[in-house]
């Protein structure tokens, strides 16, 4: 589901952007950006099975 | 460098990414192979690559949608060199199936490195920064309803995939359509 958040966002800044809302496309682009950093940093911490 | 030729070139790049995220799709629904995490993450990064082009189409090239590329491009590329290096042992298999060669993630990281590239390249032609936008085209219209589209399938396709929590580390069936014997 975080992923699914995560393309939801970028999809309103590019609605956003469409729309001539340059301002908002940008906070969602940062918003999204946080996002997905975020969702990175969580999964940094997955379980890795090693191949050696 | 013309400001319509500039918009030609970022309708371009979103046809390219477009492109990357539908051959992504074909590897997941004809060949089986369900992405995982930081394969959706680097899937994401290219959509948000796409948000830059799109505001130059709309509103003119402008040296800031050049900035939110490489900024894209940037935290695609830390994702895609994770994986890289989970992988860089002599011997690993690597996640998924390789293409000419390369893992997703190393074509991911050669993409990204690209995007970041190609940015710079087209902030060294000052003369595109026009005030007035050329009017779109029907090529550039298309490009943009494209990306918006495949945006979309992405998030349906990831929430088919994870269901309605974390994502799985390693994904093995679509959560939302798995009934369990």
């Amino acid at each position: 589901m975080d992923s699914s958040i995560a393309f939801l966002i970028f999809a309103a800044a590019m609605w956003a952007a469409w729309r001539r809302d340059p301002r908002v496309a940008v906070f969602l682009f940062a918003l999204g950006m946080l996002f997905t950093l975020a969702v990175y940093l969580h999964h940094a911490t997955d379980v890795l099975p090693l191949s050696f | 460098m013309t400001p319509a030729n500039a918009m030609k070139l970022n309708a371009v790049a979103l046809y390219a990414i477009s492109a990357v995220l539908l051959v992504a799709f074909y590897f997941q629904f004809e060949l089986g192979e369900l992405p995982c995490p930081l394969c959706l993450l680097q899937r994401v990064a290219f959509t948000a690559l796409a948000v830059g082009p799109i505001l130059t189409l709309r509103h003119g090239p402008r040296p800031g949608h050049y900035g939110l590329i490489i900024l894209a491009a940037l935290l695609g590329a830390a994702i895609a060199s994770r994986q890289v290096l989970l992988h860089i042992m002599p011997g690993d298999a690597g996640y998924g199936s390789a293409l000419l060669g390369y893992h997703f993630y190393t074509w991911a990281l050669l993409g990204f490195v690209a995007a970041i590239a190609a940015s710079a390249a087209m902030l060294l032609f000052p003369g595109q920064f026009a005030e007035q936008a050329p009017p779109l085209g029907l090529i550039e219209t298309v490009a943009v309803w494209l990306i918006f589209a495949v945006t979309l399938a992405n998030g349906a396709s990831a929430l088919l995939e994870c269901g309605f929590t974390w994502c799985p580390a390693t994904p093995v069936h679509y959560e939302l359509l798995y009934k369990p014997a």
